[in-house]
């Protein structure tokens, strides 16, 4: 980031970096946010006069213009070296690049986009608690935007334009937003990180996070649960689940010896097995029981109604199960999807599955969409269970009105749990 | 070629575009370092079973055909989306008399073929989009080396290739047992290197080459670097992938920490580099162990706090901060451990030197803390003044915080 004037004098008498300001700024940082303190001592320092105040490379190099070290209070510098090495440790080189590629977008313009970005997803919550915002940092509100998103949402959500103007001379460095500047040492510089080495800082700063969340942020906190687990898009996840279910022996396309295959004409002798098609039946078990919205229920169902249609199978093959009283969206979609229906009754998810596992012929895979707050069958069933699971924030504190007690049973571990989150169109 | 189809002229228009197509198979290579490739290598010649996780058209046939052509080896690609299972399990064939000589299973003419050269580098290419039936054939081929009644001598190495399961059109997936007997590597295209390539200079990688000399000291090295990690953090022996975002990758558990061991013997042994391990070990036990095993190796790359003691001024201390701050921490450690004056004095000597030779904030809180464990009857050496930098720099920063907890205090009373 970068303080000061835009087109504001050069940059200072001060020829000599004050390396004992910088470190003891960077002491103080490591100070109040003890988690981070791997990642600020591996960062090294280059003094360099042709960077407008500090900025960062991919490599891990923290380049630092004397001339802002002398105008900047300690404090500030504090925050700095803070907000410079969160660049780093949430890899918004590397997301940057990926956003550039994946939209198509190239030039300063856009890389400024993301330096903007990222320093939003930064700022709005890794100062406070000792740590002084320093002057002139972006944050999601100087851009009207909410805070506690990512970078990539971010991106999505702003131009340069009247209400980023002021921040056209912001610059955080190659490791902020993947362009190169004339500065950087490059890769074969010395003494940058290799990129092993920087996955080992990020991975023991994630692990000192998750081993007490207690001293950070949640914005922290997240980060370090997604450092090296990226969160996967709860479709994916759903439609693999759903095709391994349906793609077992038995259903699908598959080979078979029951039948001989029509080349084997043309062998004598041999004998060969023919491609044998048998489409798979699924059963949609629908936990209808008011707290799941019907948005949520509607983009999951309509989900795995074009997943039954891609692995073969036919509108009829699928089967809806209500819970509980129907929803009007259950119907509706149903109704305009040609999918069977079957009548609803009955509170308790057991009872839908047993109405599953009775239709005929027998379903290949009863896929379960739920919020969890429910009773589980206590023996298997006898054919793959999907369960898609609303995710309640406050699963801890279901409560119920005769019975304080009372905590619903995790879903059974005999079935392949997939959390369906909120949709984030990418 | 009927001549209709072509206008007539003196040179045939065919032999102008063998032309045309030789020019344009006109490149030339440039030797480059690709670790992605060399991970590949390493797993190969340790043969080990290797999967490639990459999206269709992203060079891992052209990869596969470099490495043949290192190796010296032939390469056989068989695309396994396009066979039956018979053709991997071995037909049947019905003889004269099947009670008595039982049914054999023919191979395939390229297994045939395979087998009679003895040597060779099998590409099973497309594995995610063959039907169960086959893919449960060809886990048997790459697992188990046979095809149909035929076994593969060991001088042939097997490579499968499969798309990524968000793009496999019909979502096939590895069972948690089955991904656990592979290396998993994820093939990614470098933008730079297809650019240049289509303009006309291909990468050339230089494979590694295992130096006879080190083969015991790679053992070794493997084996204390599996087991130091493993014996200080014995839940990571075993660990099911537990949730859908892990399936089907590599996980831990003794089978893979083997393979493990037998992929840094390899990587010692041909002196690559730590990111080359890193594809590698984090592709047989996956992220979060790989990480952790890989930080251990870090560690051991630390000098011991006792030979430290030992010799303080001759240590050798690493430039890197954070492993420099490791480095005095465990020496203040180990005096803590067990203190006596000559241990003391050595650790303040080290303090003084890192002081000197290295940024001045990673001392602040080794020297606190060694401050701390002084007994009365020790006097303070007279080398401690060379640490008044540090002892300021600490200074500047309590200030700091007294000045932002007054400003804090300040905003809040408002």
């Amino acid at each position: 980031m970068r303080e000061g004037e835009p087109g504001g004098g050069p940059y200072g008498a001060a020829a000599v970096l004050d390396l004992d300001k910088l470190l003891a700024a960077r002491l103080y940082a490591a100070r109040v946010r003890p988690y981070l303190a791997t990642a600020l001592f591996a960062l090294r320092v280059v003094p360099s006069r042709q960077v407008p105040t500090m900025g960062v490379d991919r490599h891990w190099r923290c380049y630092v213009s004397p001339a802002f070290v002398d105008r900047t209070p300690v404090e500030d510098l504090a925050g700095v070296w803070v907000h410079e090495v969160s660049h780093l440790l949430r890899d918004h080189h590397g997301r940057s690049d990926r956003y550039a590629r994946l939209h198509g977008l190239t030039g300063p313009a856009e890389r400024l986009r993301m330096n903007i970005a990222a320093d939003c997803e930064i700022n709005d919550d890794v100062y406070g608690d000792g740590l002084v915002t320093p002057e002139g940092a972006v944050t999601p509100t100087t851009l009207a935007l909410r805070p506690g998103e990512l970078m990539e949402d971010y991106l999505r959500q702003f131009t340069l334009g009247a209400r980023s103007q002021d921040l056209a001379w912001l610059d955080c460095g190659s490791g902020a937003d993947g362009l190169d500047r004339e500065w950087d040492l490059g890769a074969d510089g010395a003494r940058g990180l290799s990129e092993q080495e920087r996955d080992a800082v990020r991975f023991r700063v994630a692990q000192g996070i998750k081993g007490r969340p207690g001293s950070a942020s949640r914005g922290w906190r997240r980060w370090a649960e997604d450092a090296f687990h990226p969160p996967q898009r709860w479709r994916e996840l759903l439609g693999a689940a759903i095709r391994s279910a349906v793609s077992g022996p038995g259903a699908g396309d598959d080979y078979t010896y029951g039948r001989p295959a029509r080349r084997s004409a043309g062998l004598p002798g041999v004998v060969l097995p023919s491609l044998r098609r048998r489409p798979p039946r699924v059963a949609v078990v629908i936990d209808t029981s008011g707290s799941v919205s019907d948005a949520e229920l509607g983009s999951a169902l309509l989900e795995i109604t074009a997943i039954a249609k891609a692995v073969g199978g036919r509108r009829d093959l699928v089967t809806v199960v209500p819970c509980d009283a129907a929803v009007r969206v259950v119907h509706a979609l149903c109704r305009a999807e040609g999918v069977a229906l079957l009548g609803g009754g009955g509170t308790d998810l057991r009872a839908g599955f047993a109405k599953a596992l009775r239709l005929r012929p027998r379903p290949d895979a009863v896929v379960v969409l739920t919020d969890g707050q429910t009773a589980w069958p206590a023996t298997r069933p006898p054919c793959r269970t999907v369960i898609g699971l609303f995710p309640r924030p406050s699963v801890g504190r279901a409560w119920h009105e005769h019975d304080p007690d009372y905590v619903p049973d995790r879903p059974p571990d005999w079935a392949r749990l997939v959390e369906i989150g909120p949709d984030q169109g990418r | 070629m009927p001549s209709a189809v072509l206008p007539a002229s003196d040179v045939p228009q065919l032999d102008t575009a063998a032309d045309l197509l030789t020019l344009l198979r006109d490149t030339t290579t440039e030797p480059r370092p690709d670790s992605q490739l060399e991970a590949l290598a390493l797993a190969v010649a340790a043969d080990l079973p290797v999967l490639l996780w990459g999206e269709p058209g992203i060079g891992k046939t052209a990869a596969l055909t470099q490495l043949a052509a290192e190796l010296e080896l032939p390469l056989t690609t068989v695309i396994a989306s396009v066979h039956e299972p018979s053709d991997f399990a071995g037909l049947p064939v019905v003889g004269d008399d099947p009670a008595e000589q039982g049914v054999p299973m023919a191979p395939p003419d390229w297994a045939v073929r395979l087998v009679r050269a003895g040597r060779g580098l099998l590409f099973l290419d497309e594995l995610s989009t063959a039907p169960p039936a086959v893919q449960a054939a060809l886990l048997r081929l790459v697992l188990e080396r046979r095809v149909g009644a035929l076994r593969l001598p060991p001088g042939i190495r097997i490579v499968a290739a499969a798309n990524p399961r968000s793009s496999a059109a019909d979502g096939w997936e590895l069972s948690p047992p089955l991904a656990n007997r592979f290396v998993h590597l994820k093939w990614t295209h470098d933008h730079e290197v297809v650019v240049r390539g289509l303009g006309g200079t291909w990468p050339r990688a230089t494979l590694p080459r295992l130096d006879p000399q080190r083969l015991g000291d790679a053992v070794d090295f493997a084996r204390l670097a599996v087991c130091a990690l493993l014996a200080a953090r014995p839940t990571l022996v075993h660990r099911l992938p537990a949730d859908e975002t892990r399936r089907g990758g590599a996980w831990p558990s003794p089978r893979s920490w083997d393979m493990t061991l037998t992929l840094i013997a390899f990587a010692t042994a041909a002196s690559s580099s730590r990111d080359v391990l890193s594809l590698l070990v984090r592709g047989t036990v996956g992220d979060g162990p790989g990480l952790e095993l890989l930080a251990s190796l870090d560690r051991l790359d630390l000098p011991d706090p006792e030979d430290v003691l030992a010799d303080p001024a001759g240590a050798e201390l690493p430039d890197r901060g954070d492993l420099r701050q490791a480095v005095l921490d465990g020496v203040v450690a180990a005096v803590r451990e067990r203190p006596d004056r000559a241990r003391w004095d050595a650790a303040w000597t080290l303090l003084v030197r890192a002081a000197e030779t290295g940024p001045r904030d990673l001392v602040v809180v080794p020297a606190t803390t060694l401050a701390a464990l002084r007994r009365e009857e020790w006097d303070v050496p007279a080398s401690i003044e060379r640490l008044a930098g540090v002892v300021s720099l600490s200074a500047q920063a309590d200030r700091v915080a007294d000045r932002t907890a007054a400003r804090t205090a300040a905003r809040t009373g408002r």
